[in-house]
Formats: structure tokens, sequence, C-alpha cells
């Protein structure tokens, strides 16, 4: 197991083709550190997602991923962070979705709430954070300042034994 | 059948085609699904569910063993799809059996929340 938090930070223009070849990479930054493929699999999800809402609505182009592995004594703490630029329209929407799932303590449920709203909208999904919290297992947050928003998702794994 | 051109999709890391069995339709994914396959599979999944109902399909498998991934975007396409599905009369209405490879191991939530979403419409096999 590694013993040191480790750490891996990007900054990236507007490119969704980016977006599933660092979904690819960190599968394999996360399988050193975790022995549960599932657990890989659902931060990588996770990851996907908030890298896509981060790259469509960044007003200036810019996005800023960080990706925390801190090791615990018995479990570990894995942090998604994402910063972007965002006009008044998105940080509001993105209000919106963290207040609604503040009213709903079951991620599940709520996604299958957002999930029925979804069907019938005609522009976006309005899915991808929710889903970062029910299929990623998700504990989420975020800050806004001026017209940066940070979203941080969190999740405790098990590490990898050391062999 | 619709021409198959017109029930197919070929991108570079994504693709789709549909065939049929019957009264079933099998609609196969490989690849990944992600932005650039968005508005592939918007305008894909309206048109195989216009050939279910052409044909009168009792059931249409859609298979996911080799979809490495599928973003929000994409899932949404299916869930409208779904949604579809379930305001046909019931006389009309057909199976969805979903395909799940279990080495993708996304595919074991994303495909759960799916079925949940109309139990009387789909099952999930691995």
């Amino acid at each position: 197991m590694t013993e040191t938090p480790t750490a891996f930070e990007l900054t990236f223009q507007p490119n969704v083709e980016l977006i599933s070849i660092v979904r690819r990479f960190l599968s394999d930054f996360y399988e050193r550190m975790i022995e549960d493929h599932d657990t890989v699999s659902r931060i990588a999800l996770a990851t996907h997602e908030l890298l896509e809402n981060a790259v469509k609505y960044a007003s200036d182009g810019a996005t800023f991923l960080s990706v925390t592995f801190e090791p615990g004594g018995t479990s570990s703490t894995v942090s998604i962070r994402l910063m972007n630029r965002a006009n008044a329209e998105h940080i509001a929407a993105v209000a919106t979705i963290f207040e609604e799932m503040s009213l709903h303590d079951d991620p599940f449920g709520h996604y299958q709430i957002a999930m029925a709203r979804s069907a019938k909208r005609k522009v976006g999904s309005g899915l991808g954070l929710v889903r970062v919290r029910a299929e990623g297992e998700m504990t989420m947050s975020h800050t806004i300042e001026d017209d940066r928003v940070t979203i941080l998702a969190q999740t405790t794994v098990t590490a990898r034994r050391r062999s | 059948m619709s021409a198959a051109s017109d029930l197919s999709v070929a991108l570079r890391d994504f693709s789709a085609n549909v065939r049929a069995e019957g009264r079933s339709l099998i609609l196969r994914l490989s690849g990944n699904a992600d932005m650039a396959a968005k508005d592939s599979l918007d305008s894909l999944l309206p048109r195989v569910h216009a050939e279910a109902q052409r044909i009168s399909a009792t059931e249409v498998q859609v298979d996911f063993r080799n979809l490495e991934f599928m973003n929000s975007s994409c899932f949404k396409s299916f869930v409208t799809w779904i949604s579809e599905i379930g305001d046909l009369e019931r006389s009309k209405e057909y199976k969805i059996r979903l395909l799940s490879n279990p080495e993708m191991h996304w595919q074991r939530r994303s495909l759960h929340a799916l079925r949940c979403f109309a139990v009387d419409l789909i099952s999930v096999e691995s």
C-alpha cells in the first residue's frame, strides 16, 4: 500500500476527445493503488463525468483537475476536484443540482427521479453530477467564488494490499 | 427491415448496428460512448424504436458487451428511448433485454439503474 498521499493534477483546454483518454489513464493510475476493479471503475466514471461537466461549461476554456489518493489506517480516501470558470447560468444550475441533492438522502432514489425528468428534456441530460453521486458512490460538495466553480467528489476505498 | 445504413453508426471510437431475428431486434454497441457518440446515438435510437414498432417486435436486445464506457449524455438517450416505449399502448410495448459484460464494471450499476427505471420492460443478463 502507498504510505504517502499520491496526487495528480491536470489543466487543459476544452477538448472532449481528451476526456476518455484521461479516464483510461486514471483507471491505470487507480489500479496501482486500489485492490477492487469495481471501485476503480466507479472512480473512473466519476472522474469522466466531472470532467465532461467542467469542460462543457468552462467559460474561458480552462479546466483544472486534481486527484488525490490519501492512504489511511483501515481505508484510503480518493478526492477528485474539478475547478473551472463558468457563466452565471451554469453557476445557478450547479447550485440547483447541489440543493436538490441535499434534499435527497438516497442517491439512487434521486438518480431515478432525475432520470424520469431527463427522459423529457430536449437539451442536456441533467444526469452527470447525480450519476457521480449515485453510481460513483461519491460524497459531493461544491464552492462558488465569483465565477469559479469547484466541485469536490470523495470516496473511501480499500487500498491495495502490499505484496 | 430498414436499410442497414439507417440503423448503424460507425465512428472512430464508437459503432452500433442492428439486425433482425424474427420479431426481435439486436442492437450491438461497441467502443466508447462519450460526447463524440451522443448525436449519433440520439438519432439512432428513435430509428430503432420506429423499426421495432414497424415489425411489431416483441423484444429488442441491446448488446453492451463490447461497450467500454457510456457517459451520462448517451445514458440519457437510452432513458428517453425507454420512456418512449413506456408511453406506447400496452399492446404495442416491447421488452428490452440488456446484455452486459461483467468485466466492464461500470455496466453493473448503470444497467441496474436503467432496469429500475422500467422494471416491467427491462431485463439485464450477464
